[in-house]
This record gives structure tokens, sequence and C-alpha cells, in this order.
């Protein structure tokens, strides 16, 4: 696999969906906005509450971002520390450790006694939800909130979290439980086709470089290059995450600059 | 209410007068003390409405004290089926990566 874009497309896709389906619920909500906006980066991740409440919105007021990517639907454990019922919502304050955050259960009212809480105080919970932000509060609206019956998930989810976050920070290592070895990287070739060699190539970077990477590979034409304004608009990422991921690239080998320091083109051989 | 970072024995001294979470094993009931095992013992002073059980393990959220004991603010029965290993192995990730679990 090309580790980390296996993680994110099949094994993680496929367990939201098995699980419950809460992955992709929330599409319907922001579409009546007429606002188009790509899903492409649109996966659920694995987070503590202290990673939600860093969040930052990104380069042009774009949607929050996490290690430098715009993160929408998340999952996390934690315990209830309240729980209070309003009209057309329950609100549970949930802790893990980390930090707490208001989460919002709305009511659906066909349902008989979707108004009241199933919940004793300090139970764990899981929850899924997407991250919304209020008056410059975060909360999270949450699709699906369940009770952990094993406590040992509590951890697993913790650590979890901790890898993906290592993944998206340091680049794909060995990733998706894939041994180390030579040919770990035979078996994508087939799967993922032509995006293999970018990854071949950027294995080492990280996750921003490759982002760089990938946009300049899908939009270059030419060796005219690609200047920092257009990436910038195109990847949303900030102009000092691309002037840092371009660096990196440069030391490389990877790209070179064409008609200004600002503007680069693939080294292709 | 700020953090509270798991830890387990043998991070207590850097904890001093804060608030932690530790998950362990009940060793021994004493009245309103109890000894708990996480990596190393522990001792906890319960208040009332902490219902432990020897031998079950056990989330504690409380203060350190001076002597490396804990007072208990909250505790949570965690049944007979904890992973011991996985839990101190997330405390010493926790620690390692700071940026995702602390906030100091």
């Amino acid at each position: 696999m090309t580790s980390y874009g296996g993680y994110k497309s099949t094994s993680y896709g496929g367990r939201a969906g098995a699980e419950d389906g809460g992955g992709f619920m929330g599409g319907s909500q922001q579409g009546s906005q007429g606002q188009k906006k790509s899903y492409v980066d649109e996966f659920l991740r694995p987070v503590t509450i202290k990673q939600l409440l860093d969040c930052k919105p990104g380069y042009n007021d774009s949607d929050l971002q996490l290690d430098g990517q715009p993160i929408t639907q998340v999952t996390f454990v934690g315990q209830i520390r309240s729980i209070n019922p309003q009209v057309t919502n329950i609100t549970y304050k949930v802790d893990d450790g980390t930090g707490m955050i208001d989460v919002k259960k709305w009511i659906d009212p066909e349902k008989a006694g979707d108004n009241e809480s199933k919940f004793v105080l300090d139970t764990y919970v899981r929850v899924l939800g997407r991250i919304q932000s209020f008056n410059g509060k975060l909360h999270i609206g949450a699709h699906h909130v369940r009770a952990i019956d094993d406590f040992n998930e509590v951890n697993y989810h913790l650590l979890e979290a901790t890898y993906v976050h290592l993944c998206i920070v340091k680049g794909s290592g060995g990733g998706g439980g894939d041994g180390p070895g030579a040919g770990q990287n035979d078996d994508s070739m087939f799967v993922d086709g032509g995006h293999v060699s970018n990854a071949n190539k950027t294995a080492n970077c990280s996750r921003l470089a490759q982002r760089l990477y990938d946009f300049l590979a899908s939009s270059a034409e030419g060796t005219s290059g690609v200047n920092i304004n257009e990436i910038v608009a195109g990847t949303g990422m900030s102009p000092r995450d691309v002037s840092g991921a371009a660096d990196e690239l440069l030391g490389q080998g990877l790209v070179y600059t064409t008609v200004d320091d600002e503007t680069w083109a693939i080294l292709d051989y | 209410m700020e953090s509270t970072p798991r830890v387990t024995c043998a991070y207590l001294n850097s904890y001093v007068g804060k608030n932690v979470m530790i998950v362990g094993k009940v060793i021994q009931l004493r009245g309103d003390e109890a000894l708990i095992d996480a990596d190393g013992n522990i001792t906890a002073h319960l208040n009332r409405d902490s219902h432990l059980t020897a031998g079950s393990g056990v989330q504690v959220i409380g203060k350190v004290n001076p002597d490396l004991s804990i007072k208990v603010l909250s505790s949570l029965d965690l049944g007979t089926a904890v992973d011991y290993n996985l839990a101190n192995t997330v405390v010493e990730i926790s620690h390692q990566h700071r940026s995702l679990f602390a906030s100091d």
C-alpha cells in the first residue's frame, strides 16, 4: 500500500462503514450551502480531545486543520462529565483526560425516547461526529454516541490516534501492519497504479511535502512549473507550509525552481 | 476542568500537587485505603463514592500527595478484562507524544 493513502481509503473507510456507517452521513449538511467543497480529503480521523481543541482554521479561513490537513469527521472516546438536555439536542461534556469538549447529539423527534440520555455520568463513550465551530467555540455535532463495553477500546483508541498523527506528520512508514522489507511496495503497484511512483519517490518525505509533490505531478504542464500562489489556492496549504515542503523536496532533488524562487517543477528523469 | 495526564507509578514524582489519571489493578483494600498496581504499587486514599473490588482493574483520577499517595477524586471500576500492559504502554506513548495528550 502507499501506506497512508491505503489507510485512508481502504481500511479506514471500510471500517467506519462496518461499525455503524457514521462516516459519511454529514455530507448532506453542507450540500445546502451551495458552496462546492471537496470531499476527497474527508475521512474519519481518530483523535484525542486535546487535538480537537488545538485545531486551527486553515489558510483563507478554510476548514479547520490538524497536522496541516483539513479535518471534519472525527471519532474519539471519553467519559461523560455532564448531561444537559435541550429542546433540540442533548449536550454532553466529554473528557478523555487530555481535555474536555461539548458533544451535541441532535434529537430525532420521530424517535420516541430520543430526547433522553441513555448514559450514566462517568460512562466511557465513543463519539462519531463532525467538528463544528459556533461563535468561535468548538463543539462536535455527533452522528453517533455509544457506550464502551470493553475498557481496552479506550487505550486502543489513544494508540490509534497517535499512529494516525505520526503517519501524517512523519509521512507514511510501514503502515497498515505491513512488515518492513524490500518487497513491501510491490503489492501496491497493482493496487494504486500510477500513484505509486510518486509514493516511492517521496517515501521519506513529510506528508506536506508529499501533498505538494502530488499536486505538482497532477498539475504541472511542461517545464514552466507552478507558482506558489497557484499551489496555495489549489491545495489549501499555507504559503509557509508550501515553502517548507518545497525546501524539503528541493533538498531531496525531487523538484527544481524555474522562473523564480517560488515556482517549482518536478525533476523528472 | 484541566487535563488529567495518564501516569504510572514511576511518573508520580513529577506530578506532586497535580491531578492525574491512573489505570491499575486493585491489589488490596484496607478501609478507605487501596493499594493499586500501576507498573508499581500506589497507595490511594478513597472517597465515599469509590466502589473498588480487589482483583479488578480501576481507573482513578486524583491528586498526587507529597508522599506520592493519591487522594482519589473519582474512580471507575473496569472489571477484570483489563490489559495492563496496554494501559502502561499508553502511558509511555502519551508522554512521548505530549502534543496529543498534555496541555502544559
